[in-house]
């Protein structure tokens, strides 16, 4: 077994922070000026694409931008500062301070991020602008305004230059979840999936934020700049490489704890994952772009960027690691039994978030970071593919109404694109780029003797992964063909028809589902009768095949040379960690089955996921007939039995969530308000009855006859003067 | 010279209240703007020639004596925290009076003439720099908003303008029983009678811990009603239920600042050491307002009365940042005063726009608003975000602020060596619970969007707009978006770029946390710690 | 200093002392009172007052001669001043009155009973 103790941990970034080229403050502001052209293009009322093409010119720029950041970086971190946020001093010659700049720092992960994070923003921009064309002089402005801020909140997460920049991006980019989850806002799941998203978001952020703060504390300064370079940290960092954790003050280790709620909310990992599969209420590009490829890998960048932070504590990156074990199996499990194929995505988010967890946790942030890099690409082409049958079919995605879907006209890029996302999802081997992304992960997970349980749980749910990818792939793009279309289709279809691709998901639904009239039914049933898909159009299909290309090109830049590009990128910033091993022994101190984890895992789960795929073809592909059934599947599911409907029913999660959080505290609140009400106020009332309740026995004597009066004051007067009688003979 | 801008901008209202007063009655509202405006430029004057530079010190200061023999002058002058919160005051005064443009329309006179004498006596809150002054323009805001929600409130105004005076009239009578013997004692400590502010403050640190406490116990009575603090807040949700718009924008955005505008200048400098003894039950009183405040908003069907119970749980982050006492603490505390009065002003204002649509303030009459009142629904969010606390916005700023102004507040933190800690005795514990307030915030604030703003639209029944007379279009007019347009920005700036106000501030709070610098009761060894520790050193061999 | 102060007031009559003042204006302050407060008639009562007040008077000018000074009577004056103004003002009130309940009853108004 492999001793912590003799590991050395080194940190690339320990070099002072220089400065970073002004420009690099353009890649925030760019999207900055799409937000406001958006806002004036919305006050103008305008009714044409120009909010789309402005966006995607905004973000383009942003993207080139990023590229010549590439281009220009060094091995040491950059900082610029746009102006000073916070500065508060106080103390002995104002001696403390607490000070954030509104400022950004620029490493290797920096660019990283921002390079897949405007690449696909741009690109997602250009789908979007033909996807959402039926709100044109809509929520067309508001759509793209809010995708402009989501970009620039991200670009503040990633690029900001301390942890308070980063708060900023992440409740920014948390704000824009919100505005696009619920962006068909008559429609009430989408509304209600937006706000769990944000509240279940902001306790999250609670452990953020009060990680931030005991970051300040405790070091004085949530700078990255100096954070980073503090003689304190890289105090604790020699004690952590020697395993004296005990050396380590206990507050010290507390950071990364509470770093990690705030980066579970966000990234959707157990117990704060159940918002993500509900999010999937926002149009598809928000899903590719948001809740697919950069907001949630938001955590896992904080995780990143904040590694040395979590290698100071002795339980950390081990939670880590669990919990993202945890949450890739389970997610998996609910995914093999949903059938909203987007659904299903959402839950194969999850579970590969889940993946990068686990491998930042078993310190290979590489593999993470590598992961995280092409899950990016092939996971926003499948939302998008998804998005292209939801689109065509008028917002259906119940896997058991389609089939055979790439063998119809014009759906043939759509089929092909999809099966190569499909592909790289479940890591089918050597040709697709998260073959080799996921491999460093389940490699290292078997060589951290701590979390051993850990490799052999994300093995099993690659297996789980290939199987429910194919699910969807067999039921729906392949085998006979067949359609049943959404409920959105209607009154638009005609229109439609003109533009091949104007009309879409729940938008149109709820404007029918409440207005039952008979008249309507028939019609309704009509258009049933001659409902033609649209096949997707040209934006749509040439962001999918560019980004199917992009799979492909991202692996050379992950799989050469233990991380390839990916993994110097990593080298030169925070994230990286190196482990060396005190014996000299390479990585094959630890055996897999009596094997070399890093050699063997290449063909393990290779095999692995072949099996899945095996799987999904005999219950779901072999013998099909008929769209809603596949008799194998039926077969298996009466042998699973209760494990499939509690699958179905996500585990009951959210009801548990419900019935253990939610629910008592309504009847806490409702119990306040009558405790407010009848108690707090009712003592106010009391007090203020009292004296009310004393004057109305008094005021009998207030007659309203003048010799009443008269009379007691006469009889006032005698008993005044007889009292001071009294006085006078007594003290004379 | 510059000494007559304070009384140029106590006067300015008060003359153009007389001038409302006897025109006729259709000139009232465009006489009260102007007066609202004018009496707006000396406070810029004052913004532009404070010397920020010596923000602590009191500028502008002029002083006429009144009666000597009891050291009572008319004194005024401001330090950066007064001026900033004047300037809120003069900001929230001509949005008022356009906010209530249309929605006042009888007796126009009696409400714009209360309104700006009530800006006078808020200016003289500020201003005072002597103890009777100050008392007397703190109870003489009682008045005007006695008559502004009696007179011009909806269905319960009587119950409520009522409750709202005894209520806080005698909280403040408590108070100036614990202002008086201060002053009493003063007077002992210096042979003469004195009122000033100032030397009161000093005086009154001489006091005993005990009589501290008692001074601290009076004075809350007063200023802890005003914040609301928790359990004294039930007052007011029903004064904002009733209240006219304009009643509510200045109760929240102004009269509920003078209670912490009190906490900070009375009860921080004049008991510090009770301060600190008693800081935590503050604190807890504070948290529990917070979170059982935020809960009851879940549950509330009215509009404003949610937006009222939300202003209680705000304010209670305010008066946590003020008990941490230290930098980031009084800094949030202070900037808190201000943020709330531009979201919380704005969000009753955003409904006061609604009520004079649609005449109801029940979610469940109302929803959808988005597809009909597009321009309202987006400023609406955007108050809604402002006050969630969202980063870049205002809210974030002072709440961030107050939180780990109470994180850090920790005397056994700082023994223990963290160089971001400072003496105090709270810590993270408060900051955790105080924290859970912000999940809470987001969650009664998006519900009410979520029911109000989004989703199908729902109107009342009896809601036609063509009898209902106002004859408003469904959607905002350019008048009430001049209205939100400054607070929309406050919120936006002070969000981004909060420094300046920071800046200002800084000289005041270094000098308030320096008043709890003295030798603070170490946690010693208890005594009978110490013998029980005695005995076991005799115990072991 | 005494005889220039006794100089300013007449010589008193023989016999009679402050004693004899003090019960008769005692005599007509209980006569008011019990007046005032036994009869209903507005008039009746406002003449009772008169004459309590008078009775109050009287005191104050025996006093002032009994002690040689002369603030009482400065009192008396000002008092019979402000009756003579009263008595315009409450008459006219009473005329009022009348005028509104066709009775001179106290009784007729109790408005301000509890």
């Amino acid at each position: 077994m492999l001793d912590t103790g003799h590991m050395l941990l080194t940190l690339a970034s320990d070099a002072p922070a220089g400065a970073a080229p002004w420009w690099v403050m353009l890649i925030p502001a760019l999207p900055m000026v799409g937000v406001v052209l958006c806002t004036l293009f919305a006050i103008m009322g305008v009714k044409s694409k120009l909010p789309a093409f402005a966006t995607v010119g905004c973000l383009g720029l942003a993207c080139v931008l990023a590229f010549a950041m590439l281009l220009g970086s060094d091995d040491a971190p950059g900082v610029v500062k746009a102006w000073q946020w916070f500065d508060i001093s106080w103390g002995e010659g104002h001696g403390q301070t607490f000070s954030a700049i509104f400022g950004f720092y620029i490493d290797r992960l920096t660019i990283l991020w921002m390079l897949f994070v405007t690449g696909l923003a741009t690109l997602i921009g250009l789908y979007a602008s033909e996807y959402m064309s039926h709100d044109q002089g809509q929520g067309y402005c508001r759509f793209f305004m809010a995708f402009n801020l989501f970009v620039f909140s991200m670009s503040c997460l990633v690029m900001g230059a301390n942890m308070l920049m980063l708060y900023l991006g992440w409740e920014g980019v948390g704000l824009c979840s919100y505005l696009l989850i619920g962006y068909f806002y008559k429609k009430p799941s989408a509304v209600a999936a937006g706000k769990k998203a944000f509240i279940v978001n902001r306790i999250g952020d609670l452990g953020l934020a009060l990680g931030v703060y005991l970051t300040f504390v405790h070091f004085g300064t949530i700078e990255y700049a100096e954070l980073f370079a503090s003689d304190q940290l890289q105090g604790y960092l020699t004690d952590a490489a020697h395993g004296h954790f005990e050396h380590i003050p206990a507050a010290a280790q507390m950071i990364p704890l509470l770093l990690m709620v705030g980066a579970f909310g966000k990234s959707a990992q157990l117990p704060l994952y159940v918002w993500l599969p509900d999010a999937m209420e926002g149009p598809t590009p928000v899903s590719a772009l948001i809740h697919a490829a950069t907001m949630v890998t938001a955590g896992v960048y904080l995780v990143a960027r904040a590694y040395p932070l979590f290698q100071v504590s002795e339980y950390a990156l081990p939670a880590v690691a669990w919990i993202g074990a945890l949450t890739a199996f389970l997610a998996a499990t609910i995914g093999m039994a949903q059938f909203d194929i987007k659904r299903i995505m959402a839950y194969s988010t999850v579970s590969q978030l889940g993946y990068m967890f686990a491998g930042l946790g078993v310190m290979t942030s590489i593999g993470a970071a590598a992961h995280v890099f092409t899950h990016a690409f092939f996971k926003a082409l499948l939302f998008l593919c998804c998005g292209a049958v939801m689109h065509g079919f008028a917002g259906q995605l119940d896997l058991r109404k389609l089939s055979g879907v790439a063998k119809m006209k014009g759906w043939g890029i759509v089929g092909i694109t999809m099966l190569i996302g499909c592909l790289n999802l479940v890591g089918f081997p050597v040709i697709t780029s998260g073959y080799w992304s996921k491999d460093m992960i389940l490699a290292e997970a078997f060589v951290r003797p701590s979390t051993g349980l850990v490799g052999w749980l994300l093995l099993i749910t690659a297996g789980l992964t290939a199987y429910y990818t194919f699910r969807v792939f067999f039921r729906v793009f392949v085998g006979p063909v067949e359609y049943h279309p959404g409920e959105e289709l209607h009154a638009h279809d005609d229109h439609a028809a003109g533009h091949g691709h104007s009309h879409d998901h729940g938008h149109a639904g709820y404007d029918h589902s409440h207005s039952p009239e008979p008249a309507h039914d028939s019609a309704h049933d009509e258009a049933h009768g001659h409902f033609h898909p649209h096949a997707p159009g040209w934006a749509i299909n040439t962001v999918l095949v560019i980004l199917a290309a992009l799979t492909f090109v991202a692996i050379p830049l992950v799989a050469l040379n233990h991380g390839g590009w990916v993994g110097e990128m990593v080298h030169g910033s925070t994230a990286h960690y190196e482990a060396a091993h005190a014996g000299g022994g390479s990585h094959g101190s630890v055996w897999l089955v009596g094997l070399d984890p890093h050699q063997v895992m290449y063909y393990i789960s290779a095999v692995v996921g072949l099996a899945g795929i095996a799987v999904a073809w005999a219950l779901h592909y072999r013998g099909r007939r008929e769209a809603a059934h596949a008799p194998a599947a039926e077969a298996f599911k009466r042998v699973a039995g209760p494990l499939q409907r509690w699958a179905e029913h996500k585990w009951y999660v959210d009801e548990l969530y419900d019935f253990l959080f939610r629910n008592p505290l309504w009847v806490l609140s409702q119990v306040f308000r009558y405790i407010d009400m009848l108690l707090v106020d009712g003592l106010v009332n009391t007090a203020g009855w009292l004296p009310s309740a004393l004057g109305g026995r008094l005021r009998r004597g207030q007659h309203g006859l003048l010799q009443g009066y008269a009379g007691s004051m006469a009889g006032g007067l005698a008993l005044f003067v007889v009292v001071v009688l009294l006085l006078v003979s007594r003290s004379a | 010279m510059n000494s007559v801008l304070i009384p140029a901008a106590m006067l300015i209202p008060v003359i153009f209240a007389l001038a409302v007063a006897i025109m006729p009655a259709e000139k009232a509202r465009g006489t009260a703007l102007l007066g609202m405006l004018l009496g707006a430029v000396p406070v810029l004057g004052l913004l532009f020639l404070f010397d920020y530079q010596n923000a602590a010190a009191f500028q502008f200061a002029g002083s006429v004596d009144w009666i000597p023999e009891f050291g009572l002058r008319l004194s005024l002058g401001i330090d950066s925290v007064a001026l900033l919160l004047i300037a809120l005051t003069a900001l929230l005064g001509p949005i008022c009076v356009l906010g209530s443009w249309t929605a006042i329309v009888e007796r126009q006179r009696l409400f714009y003439s209360w309104l700006l004498i009530l800006q006078t006596a808020m200016l003289g809150v500020f201003a005072a720099r002597d103890l009777v002054v100050f008392y007397i323009c703190f109870e003489f805001t009682l008045l005007p908003m006695f008559i502004l929600i009696g007179v011009f409130g909806s269905t319960n105004r009587k119950i409520a303008s009522i409750k709202f005076f005894l209520y806080t009239f005698t909280g403040s009578l408590i108070a100036l029983a614990g202002l008086v013997y201060v002053a009493w004692y003063a007077a002992g400590h210096y042979g003469h009678w004195t009122l000033d502010i100032g030397d009161l403050a000093s005086a009154a640190r001489t006091m005993s811990p005990t009589q501290q406490g008692w001074v601290l116990a009076g004075m809350l009575a007063g200023f802890a009603v005003k914040v609301p603090l928790f359990p004294l807040h039930t007052w007011l949700p029903l004064a904002h239920t009733e209240a006219p718009t304009a009643g509510s924008v200045i109760l929240a955005g102004v009269l509920l600042k003078l209670g912490t505008y009190g906490i900070y200048r009375f009860v921080l400098g004049f008991v510090p050491m009770a301060v600190a003894e008693h800081a935590p039950m503050l604190a807890v009183l504070s948290i529990i307002g917070i979170v059982y405040a935020g809960l009851i908003c879940w549950v509330q069907t009215d509009v404003k009365k949610l937006i009222a119970y939300s202003s209680v749980s705000h304010l209670g982050f305010c008066v946590l940042g003020l008990v941490a006492v230290n930098a980031t603490g009084l800094s949030g505390s202070i900037l808190y005063m201000l943020n709330h009065g531009l979201s919380t002003g704005a969000l009753f204002l955003m409904i006061g726009f609604m009520y004079e649509r649609y005449h109801t303030r029940d979610m469940g009459q109302l929803g959808g608003l988005a597809s009909k009142m597009p321009v309202w629904s987006s400023f609406m969010v955007f108050f809604v975000l402002a006050s969630v606390g969202l980063p870049g916005l205002n809210g974030f700023v002072s709440e961030f602020l107050c939180l780990i102004g109470a994180f850090q507040s920790s005397s056994s933190l700082v023994a223990a060596g963290h160089p971001g800690a400072t003496p105090g005795a709270l810590g993270p514990w408060y900051a955790f619970f105080a924290g859970t307030g912000m999940v809470v915030a987001a969650m009664y604030l998006l519900i009410m969007v979520g029911r109000v703003v989004w989703g199908k639209l729902v109107e009342p029944h009896e809601h036609h707009h063509d009898d209902d007379g106002s004859h408003l279009p469904p959607d905002l007019t350019a008048r009430e978006v001049t209205a939100l347009i400054p607070l929309a920005l406050g919120c936006l700036v002070f969000g981004l770029w909060p420094q300046p106000l920071l800046g200002a501030i800084e000289a005041p709070v270094n000098v308030a946390i320096r008043s709890f610098e003295f030798e603070a009761p170490q946690p010693t060894p208890h005594p009978e710690h110490a013998q029980a520790d005695a005995h076991v050193g005799e115990v072991a061999p | 200093m005494l005889e220039l102060a006794q100089s300013a007031f007449p010589q008193p009559m023989a016999g009679v002392t402050l004693a004899h003042y003090l019960v008769l204006s005692g005599a007509m302050f209980t006569l008011g009172l019990v007046g005032f407060i036994t009869r209903r008639n507005l008039i009746i009562m406002f003449l009772c007052t008169e004459l309590m007040f008078q009775a109050a008077g009287l005191a104050l000018i025996a006093f002032s001669r009994y002690h040689l000074n002369l603030d009482g009577q400065t009192f008396v004056i000002f008092v019979l001043t402000v009756a003579a103004a009263e008595a315009a003002m409450a008459l006219a009130l009473v005329v009022l009155l009348f005028r509104r309940r066709e009775s001179l009853s106290s009784e007729e108004w109790a408005d301000l009973k509890g």
